[in-house]
């Protein structure tokens, strides 16, 4: 069963039931049926004049947004949802990508969402999800989360991305309700919608915890008794964090994913049920095969697993497995340890950046002659950018960074800047980047 | 009215963004650099800037200029 055929039928079994709640506006499922309807009807009427395949947007916040997203998938036309805060460059990037690669769209599957992701290389690269994809990560998702049509959930996710997207699409199709939010950053607001709402449930990234405990200490506290669930992923989250959380939670079902927007929540962990196994990624999700092959190379199987990139470019796979590019092994009770990653990518806080993108905007700024980005560790966002620059003059980073706004997104900005004579590189002259590590 | 202006300086260059645009009732969320990684970077450089530490309680009610000013100036 799609998504929104699960919409429409939680419209029918809970007509009055708010689905959506943005700021003051509530919308009940009667009326947010009601609502994509009309919305794919109008599409309908657009794609046959304008022969349209799919649509590209900024995503926001709110309940048109939502409503627009489903209408979409109702009237057979692809979504290309975009973070909200992506520059204007990247937008033209990624539209030049689709407007290349129409054709390969419209494949035997029915390709339902592509979400576009940081490729190692810094180009755009568009991840294809059939309706299926889609379908299949939220039925496992809410089979381990266990959230149900009771629960209230505090959306504050960036909807362009793979993590709070699929968390709206868990809700609505379970008949629960959600309560969109604005990002993380106002605390106080955050815990006013939640005490106000009576929400149950919340998702969030590792940075986003560590933000909380830094601008708040141990508030959370006084909802122990009200949340009932929480789900974490998209980077890593030290045991202490884990703890704490708990300690602050004890009664809340608190869980953590691995995954990639190519093979969303591929595995989980319950911090309370495997507390033996805290630093592991858990276990493979339902209806969900890892393997670990010889090269220590993180491998998944099942119908979450993407159709494929948009560009034509050749997802690896190794004897039907998506070859992640992370690497880990497998204790003998079936949890999972990351152990490093075979891809150069910086995760800030759950969002990824390509060391090239960052250097090739350093590399256009006059004053510096090359550059060279890595991840460093950072106590909230678990990794940051530091580049390493070969300067022809003493570099204004103050000029540098007004330079690289509306360039690339804030969170690529190099947190730290180390001048240095010249870069590690091999004989070959590639750029030899952990060895700056 | 002087530690207002140097909060604005700080929000300004700590965002990368224009002063003109920044007034009191500028508050975290209004600009899309001012997001939770930007309103941290606020804090700290006001913290190290003004030679005084904020708690968690503290923290937790500065939403604007005006909350920040009044922040510092209570610790002066």
């Amino acid at each position: 069963m799609t998504i929104e055929e699960c919409i429409y039928k939680n419209s029918l079994k809970f007509p009055q039931k708010p689905a959506l709640i943005c700021g003051n506006q509530t919308v009940t499922y009667s009326v947010f049926w009601q609502m994509i309807s009309s919305y794919a009807s109008d599409l309908n009427k657009l794609s046959e004049c304008r022969k349209m395949i799919y649509q590209i947007y900024r995503t926001a916040q709110n309940i048109d947004f939502a409503v627009r997203y489903f209408a979409a998938h109702l009237a057979k036309i692809i979504n290309v949802p975009v973070d909200n805060d992506i520059s204007k460059e990247r937008f033209e990037e990624i539209e030049n990508e689709l407007s290349a690669s129409a054709s390969s769209m419209c494949g035997e599957h029915s390709v339902a969402d592509i979400m576009f992701t940081t490729g190692t290389t810094g180009r755009p690269k568009g991840v294809m999800l059939t309706h299926e994809n889609l379908s299949a990560a939220a039925e496992n998702i809410n089979a381990f989360v266990s959230n149900t049509a009771d629960d209230t959930e505090l959306i504050a996710l960036p909807l362009g991305h793979s993590f709070g997207l699929g968390r709206l699409r868990c809700v609505l199709s379970k008949g629960g309700t959600a309560v969109l939010a604005n990002g993380f950053a106002n605390i106080k607001k955050l815990f006013e919608t939640i005490e106000n709402q009576h929400c149950t449930g919340f998702a969030l990234v590792p940075a986003a915890w560590n933000y909380i405990q830094r601008i708040s200490g141990d508030k959370i506290a006084k909802f122990a008794g009200q949340l009932k669930y929480i789900e974490i992923g998209s980077s890593y989250m030290s045991e202490t964090s884990k703890r704490k959380l708990m300690s602050l939670l004890p009664q809340t079902r608190i869980c953590m994913h691995y995954g990639l927007t190519e093979a969303s929540r591929s595995t989980f962990l319950s911090f309370s049920n495997d507390e033996k196994y805290l630093n592991s990624i858990g276990r493979e999700s339902q209806n969900t095969e890892i393997k670990i092959f010889e090269d220590g190379e993180i491998g998944v199987k099942g119908p979450h697993v993407f159709y494929g990139y948009l560009n034509g470019e050749k997802a690896e796979f190794r004897d039907g497995f998506f070859l992640t590019g992370d690497c880990g092994k497998k204790d003998s009770d079936g949890y999972i340890y990351l152990t490093g990653r075979k891809k150069e990518i910086i995760n800030v806080g759950g969002k990824k950046v390509s060391p090239f993108e960052v250097e090739s905007v350093l590399n256009s700024y006059p004053d510096i002659k090359e550059s060279c980005c890595v991840g460093v560790y950072d106590e909230v966002y678990g990794e940051v950018v530091k580049a390493y620059l070969v300067v022809n003059k003493t570099v204004d980073y103050k000029e540098l960074r007004k330079f690289l706004n509306g360039k690339i997104e804030t969170y690529k900005f190099p947190a730290s800047f180390e001048t240095v004579t010249n870069l590690p590189k091999t004989e070959s002259g590639k750029l030899q980047r952990l060895k700056l590590k | 009215m002087e530690t207002l202006q140097k909060i604005i300086d700080i929000v300004a260059e700590t965002l990368g963004i224009e002063k003109s645009g920044i007034s009191g009732e500028s508050s975290v969320g209004d600009f899309p650099e001012w997001d939770s990684m930007g309103h941290l970077s606020i804090l700290n450089k006001v913290e190290e800037v003004f030679e005084i530490s904020f708690d968690p309680e503290e923290m937790m009610e500065l939403e604007d200029v005006n909350d920040i000013v009044k922040a510092v100036k209570a610790k002066q």
